[in-house]
């Protein structure tokens, strides 16, 4: 150590607390860190899938709403719309009975992410939750209506999308969640 | 003992091989900042847990640009302040209250009490600022900011503290107040 050194400890630690040895933690933690770290992995990994289905799913919306729009079916509260004649030679090649049975599969792959991104999630605030709970109502809606009407693919395309929509607030809440632990 | 770039690389992309290495590197250092500035083992313990589960979360924003020992250390150190503030107040030691085993003055404090344990007789606020200033390198403003007070705070705890483990190793009131003063402020 140069006098510099002595001069500039001396100054900034008079006490030489510096000079005190490091303590042995006496324990080893790193399953426990590894155990955490491998846990935190996985849940990435999952809501990483979760956020990829979702976009395939929004996809997959889109594209069966511009289908049906383009078979002249109309959705709720919306007039049909008036074909041009190009577009009425495509509505005759898609059958309306695959159409349902895509958003069926749909809807049930929805509810399975549903389930578990809602497991994975914290409690959220009051807004989202009453959100939530909207939501749930008018999806228990459609399924009422679907039990009268179960070929209907208007209420398949809004279940769809209601389910979407609350895939998406479990989402972000976790997101939320995680920006809050990173911070940490 | 610096952290070469292959184990860094590593640990980025979340091999927990890369990460265990740097544990063993670190672990020591990092228990040693948390349990000098909580006191108390079993809450060092859990500090420096969460801080090296953090820090590896978070690995992938340490650019590089500074030695890795000092981005975890502040990692350390800001979890052991969040879990001091979390203690209730009863729980911190202060120094009025320390009395030398078999002693039942003052002025036999000195013959019984070396650096350590004085340092572990200052209440938390105190033994946080001379820990961070001292030995640590922070400044004043920099520990202003981390417990969310002004950098007068900080000098006037970074004089006490001294002045009070002065007292505590010699038995008797710090002869040298003024010196210690002016170095605070430095």
């Amino acid at each position: 150590m140069t006098a510099h050194d002595h001069w500039k400890q001396n100054t900034s630690d008079p006490l030489g607390l510096s000079d005190l040895e490091s303590i042995e933690p006496g324990y080893d933690g790193w399953d426990r860190i590894e155990s955490a770290l491998q846990a935190n992995q996985a849940s990435k990994r999952n809501w990483q899938r979760a956020g990829g289905w979702l976009a395939v799913a929004a996809s997959l919306v889109l594209v069966i709403s511009l289908v049906l729009n383009n078979t002249g079916i109309s959705t709720p509260g919306k007039p049909p719309v008036k074909e041009f004649a190009t577009s009425e030679v495509n509505s005759a090649s898609v059958p309306v009975q695959d159409n349902i049975n895509a958003l069926i599969g749909l809807s049930q792959n929805m509810e399975e992410q549903v389930k578990k991104l809602r497991q994975e999630t914290s409690s959220m605030p009051a807004e989202s939750a009453i959100y939530v709970a909207e939501l749930e109502d008018l999806i228990a809606q459609v399924d009422n209506e679907l039990s009268l009407t179960p070929d209907s693919i208007d209420l398949w395309g809004q279940r769809v999308n209601l389910m979407l929509d609350l895939a998406q607030i479990y989402q972000q809440q976790w997101e939320i969640d995680y920006g809050r632990m990173a911070s940490l | 003992m610096e952290l070469d770039e292959l184990t860094l690389a590593g640990a980025k992309r979340g091999d927990m091989h890369a990460c265990e290495k740097i544990y063993r590197m670190y672990h020591k250092q990092a228990f040693t900042v948390a349990i000098r500035i909580c006191n108390n083992r079993e809450l060092a313990q859990d500090v420096t847990q969460e801080a090296f589960i953090n820090a590896f979360k978070r690995i992938k924003q340490y650019r590089g640009d500074s030695p890795f020992w000092g981005w975890l250390r502040r990692v350390t150190v800001n979890h052991a302040i969040s879990a001091l503030r979390k203690l209730p107040r009863h729980e911190a030691v202060e120094l009025e209250d320390y009395m030398c085993p078999g002693s039942g003055d003052q002025d036999g404090l000195g013959q019984c009490m070396d650096l350590e344990q004085a340092l572990q007789q200052l209440n938390n606020e105190d033994r946080m600022v001379v820990w961070l200033h001292d030995v640590e390198g922070y400044k004043h403003l920099e520990i202003a900011r981390l417990v969310g007070k002004t950098e007068s705070y900080s000098k006037t705890r970074l004089n006490r503290a001294r002045a009070k483990l002065r007292k505590l190793i010699s038995g008797k009131d710090a002869p040298n107040t003024h010196n210690l003063t002016l170095n605070a402020n430095a």
